[in-house]
């Protein structure tokens, strides 16, 4: 989305709406805290839009939708998150064969189940890079640290996922 | 390429995964690659992180459930938007709306015509009569009133006739209206629910 223009509620529903949930969900594991989170996520967009100076907007939007993410988090005080549920095999993209629906279902599990093991810092670094796949530059907007500590978590991050995943997948 | 020293090694490893993610600063990305080309330790780091790095975007990408989306269409919005009716922000979103939704932009137009046609209408003036027209009202008028005089005239004397000569027994004028006074008062004294009768008995409701 070009930086001069500021985009409308709508645009940043369709455009955005998908890759929060995706944000929210590998963040949480939880599929209804990642729906509340979209639902805030917009709302705080909506009432925000007309204050926001064109700029950044990728950093804008996703400093909102951190901000979102961490005052959930503490209004349920860090309560525990819930493994992946078992429907996930009805909602992700599946290849034709079985063999390999199940290998990807368990290689999901593996990986989802260890990024809710990596502390939170480092976990929605990961999240944003490889999920999202926002820059550098736009995560250190996103949660308001420099590049270098951004650079620093996403490393370490991906270290503490390597020692949690069995290998080989 | 000369082997990059221990020392060396602890300043870069840490930026292997902004290596991966092409993320490297102006100036890294050399020290990088040597360093890499010397050091077991690092590229068997770099290859663990690679494939780290793999599965997590591996990941299946969710489809966000339709019900958090937005009702994304104006709808009553479009007339409210042909009437400049909207505040800032809803025009705003119904203008870029329109702007690529096909079908919304068409109801806008179809709306726009109905508009259009009903604006356009005539005005209506009363109509101009002629001394012609004036003169034929007047005559039509004093006719009418001949004949109510006239009426009036015969019922008057019809009046007088029965009062000469009708019977003296029940005069019109002298109706006693006392009798149905006290029988309603009587029947409102035992059911207080008659004491007037509703016009129009509503509908479906109780009488």
């Amino acid at each position: 989305m070009a930086d001069e223009v500021t985009p409308t509620w709508e645009d940043v529903a369709r455009t955005y709406g998908r890759k929060i949930y995706n944000f929210a969900y590998r963040l949480t594991g939880n599929p209804d805290d990642a729906a509340d989170l979209v639902q805030e996520v917009l709302l705080r967009v909506r009432k925000g839009l007309s204050s926001y100076t064109p700029g950044s907007f990728d950093g804008w939007l996703w400093r909102i939708t951190r901000n979102a993410f961490l005052d959930d988090v503490r209004k349920k005080k860090r309560r525990p998150t819930s493994p992946l549920p078992d429907d996930e095999r009805n909602i992700a993209a599946s290849s034709p064969s079985p063999d390999e629906v199940l290998a990807s279902v368990r290689l999901s599990e593996d990986i989802q189940s260890a990024l809710l093991k990596v502390p939170l810092d480092f976990r929605e670094c990961v999240v944003l890079c490889d999920v999202v796949g926002l820059t550098y530059e736009e995560i250190a907007e996103a949660v308001e640290a420099p590049v270098g500590t951004v650079r620093s978590r996403i490393h370490r991050g991906r270290k503490m996922l390597r020692e949690l995943l069995t290998w080989p997948v | 390429m000369a082997r990059v020293k221990a020392s060396d090694a602890c300043a870069t490893a840490g930026l292997v995964s902004a290596y991966l993610d092409g993320q490297l600063l102006p100036g890294e990305l050399d020290v990088v690659v040597e360093h890499l080309n010397g050091c077991a330790e690092c590229i068997a780091e770099f290859h663990a992180l690679r494939e780290v790095r793999a599965a997590v975007r591996t990941l299946p990408y969710l489809e966000v459930p339709d019900r958090l989306l937005p009702d994304t269409h104006p709808g009553e919005q479009l007339s409210a938007y042909l009437d400049g009716q909207l505040a800032t922000a809803e025009h705003d979103f119904v203008l870029s709306h329109i702007d690529y939704c096909t079908d919304c932009r068409l109801e806008l137009h179809e709306l726009d015509a109905a508009r259009t046609a009903i604006r356009s209408l005539p005005g209506l003036e009363p109509p101009e009569f002629t001394s012609v027209q004036r003169d034929r009202i007047e005559r039509e008028r004093w006719s009418r009133r001949r004949v109510a005089t006239a009426g009036l005239g015969i019922a008057a004397a019809a009046a007088l006739f029965f009062a000469t000569f009708g019977p003296s027994s029940s005069p019109v004028g002298d109706l006693d209206i006392n009798p149905y006074l006290d029988q309603h008062q009587a029947r409102v004294s035992v059911e207080p629910g008659i004491n007037f009768i509703p016009a129009i008995a509503p509908v479906g409701g109780t009488p």
